[in-house]
């Protein structure tokens, strides 16, 4: 199971979960009757569940799969990330539900597990008068590593974030960009195997931006370490991650790798030689709705994307007209969060 | 061929799949850098003159009764020089040196620049943390609490008015470090009771001087002028371990701070109760304490 729209807070007459094999069949699956559980190859799995904060709710029934590699976490501000976070550091027990982080549950396996997790917070703070050096290889002994691996592990950190020669500068006398790639280093530096970023890029400028964000692909992708980095910013998820979980009102509203979730929720398009007129009249026909430009036809849907498929080809079949290329729409990561978030 | 050998040194970043130590190493880790920060150590020259001036003066009185015991004959220094008990007054009041400003400094610090998040986010419970703390600012507190009037002790043996005969000597060894435990052990809890409901280091300083200062005031007032009963002076924060230590040390002259109508178990139950409740303020603050919401 690849793909998820959560169904919370849905319409009534959609399937509430949605999920779509490797081979790009779309299955609709009633979470109504079927029980949902944790895809095997997740390093996070959420299972309904619940936190809230005295009488304010965070997250209700939330049920979602953090896939290998590089994940977004999208919302807004005030959506529950940093709290999502913290329950999978095993910092906030969940009201109800389960969490499983690398194969364990965080409530029992809180110690060992966060010794193979990094994290680097929010906040900009850290302190200012000792050396990064002396902070990175600190926060990696913490995490396990015996002294000497420390040392040399923190020093290769710190190199790698481009950071290297700043290693005995005092982190107060660091920029904000210079910080952040503090924070990024001491999270690595014990050799996680599963890193929490949390608005890794706040108070960046555009330039530090794009270097951090590469920096965090880099890692994802070279170093084989699952990288869970929250934002609220749609372009930079949509930059570096390869999958993406949407968190709206206490509910995640989408979840899955964002080639996935992007391709075919919008519907179809066939750029034909000629004949598109005839074919978005035979498709309007038939109750779809046709947008018609140059050689291009979009037909949009509710329905499945294979019986759109169908339809589609059906009639340009019915109609001779010679076709080009067919494939399903792509929507932007902004689209699928206004759609997901805001259903428009 | 050549029979030189090669080594790589800068291999880069890579992944670690070795062994990773328990949580023991990573409450020492915890411990040596509150160490280090408690005495400005691999710090600015400014962050290391209250604990290391401290650390001095407790140091000072010593010198000064081994000077004295050296110049006089020893018989008519052993009858100047103080006891170890009297030595204990003058630490009481670097206790309070060290309470007020190095135990704010090394517990306000990590909640106000995020480390307590950091420390988390890592294999390290809350409770993990605070016994790491605990025992660094305990040693950091027996760097005056104890080293100062062991050093005393050892320079009266080698001027034959110390302790008489090997197990004398261990007897008062033990009565120095009980005693440097009951301050230790008090001011350190204090300093962490009053670090806990305030990141701002200066809060912390300022009430825990107050309460002191208050304390001592209040219950002198009550047992001077309002004829109170002596015990009520139990409730004084520098009189009532400085009684503890005066009934460990067996000592009843003008000198010793001892309150009347109170027992030696009495005394210690006293001492139990106010640490207990220290240690109540501080998992309360603590336990309560969320570092992402």
């Amino acid at each position: 199971m690849g793909v998820g729209r959560a169904g919370s807070g849905s319409d009534p007459g959609k399937p509430s979960w949605v999920s779509q094999d490797w081979s790009g069949t779309v299955v609709l699956v009633n979470t109504a009757t079927t029980e949902r559980t944790s895809s095997p190859s997740a390093v996070i799995s959420a299972v309904a569940v619940s936190k809230s904060w005295g009488s304010h709710q965070v997250f209700s029934d939330v049920t979602a799969d953090v896939l290998p590699g590089v994940t977004g976490l999208l919302g807004s501000n005030g959506a529950g990330k940093t709290t999502l976070l913290g329950m999978l550091l095993a910092l906030h027990a969940p009201d109800s539900g389960t969490l499983s982080v690398l194969g364990a549950d965080p409530a029992t396996a809180g110690p060992e597990l966060r010794m193979h997790i990094g994290y680097a917070p929010e906040h900009h703070n850290l302190p200012n008068d000792v050396a990064a050096q002396d902070l990175v290889r600190h926060i990696a002994l913490v995490h396990g590593l015996p002294k000497r691996e420390a040392t040399t592990r923190s020093s290769d950190a710190l190199w790698l974030v481009g950071l290297g020669e700043e290693r005995a500068r005092p982190v107060g006398t660091m920029s904000t960009g210079q910080r952040q790639r503090v924070k990024l280093a001491q999270a690595i530096a014990h050799g996680p195997k599963l890193i929490l970023l949390d608005e890794p890029t706040d108070g960046l400028d555009p330039v530090q931006r794009d270097d951090m964000l590469a920096l965090i692909r880099r890692i994802g992708t070279d170093f084989g370490i699952h990288v869970l980095l929250s934002s609220h910013l749609l372009e930079e998820v949509e930059r570096i991650a390869d999958n993406v979980v949407i968190l709206s009102n206490g509910t995640v509203r989408a979840s899955g790798r964002i080639d996935d979730l992007r391709t075919g929720q919008g519907g179809m398009t066939a750029i034909l030689d000629s004949g598109v007129e005839l074919v978005a009249a035979s498709l309007q026909r038939s109750g779809y709705e046709v947008a018609v430009e140059r050689n291009k036809v979009s037909v949009g849907t509710t329905e499945p994307l294979e019986q759109l498929a169908d339809a589609l080809r059906d009639a340009i079949a019915e109609n001779g007209a010679p076709l080009r290329r067919m494939e399903p729409v792509k929507q932007t990561l902004e689209d699928l969060f206004l759609d997901e978030v805001y259903g428009s | 061929m050549s029979n030189t050998s090669a080594e790589i040194f800068d291999r880069g970043y890579r992944a670690y799949e070795g062994p990773r130590t328990g949580i023991g190493t990573a409450m020492r880790s915890v411990g040596v850098s509150t160490v280090q920060r408690a005495l400005g150590l691999r710090r600015k020259f400014r962050f290391k003159i209250v604990p290391l001036l401290t650390v001095a003066v407790a140091y000072l009185p010593a010198i000064g009764f081994l000077a004295v015991a050296i110049l006089l004959p020893a018989d008519l220094a052993g009858q100047v020089v103080p006891e170890y008990a009297g030595y204990f007054g003058l630490i009481n009041i670097l206790m309070v040196l060290l309470a007020a400003f190095v135990v704010p400094e090394v517990m306000g610090s990590d909640r106000k620049t995020g480390m307590f998040g950091l420390y988390l986010a890592s294999p390290l419970t809350r409770w993990h943390y605070l016994i790491s703390k605990f025992v660094a600012i305990i040693m950091v507190m027996s760097l005056v609490t104890m080293l100062p009037v062991i050093f005393q002790m050892v320079g009266y043996s080698f001027l034959e008015i110390g302790p008489d005969g090997f197990v004398e000597i261990l007897k008062t060894l033990g009565r120095i470090i009980a005693s440097g435990f009951i301050l230790s052990i008090f001011f350190g809890l204090f300093g962490m009771a009053a670090s806990t409901f305030t990141d701002r280091q200066l809060f912390a300083s300022a009430a825990i001087v107050i309460l002191i200062v208050a304390s001592e005031a209040f219950t002198s007032t009550l047992v001077d002028q309002a004829n109170a009963p002596d015990w009520i002076r139990i409730f004084g924060l520098l009189t009532m371990p400085a009684n503890l230590i005066a009934r460990v040390f067996g000592e009843t002259g003008v000198d010793a701070v001892r309150i009347e109508g109170l027992s030696d178990l009495g005394s210690l139950g006293v001492w139990v109760g106010f640490c207990a409740v220290f240690v109540g303020l501080i998992t309360v603050g603590y336990r309560r304490l969320e570092v992402t919401k």
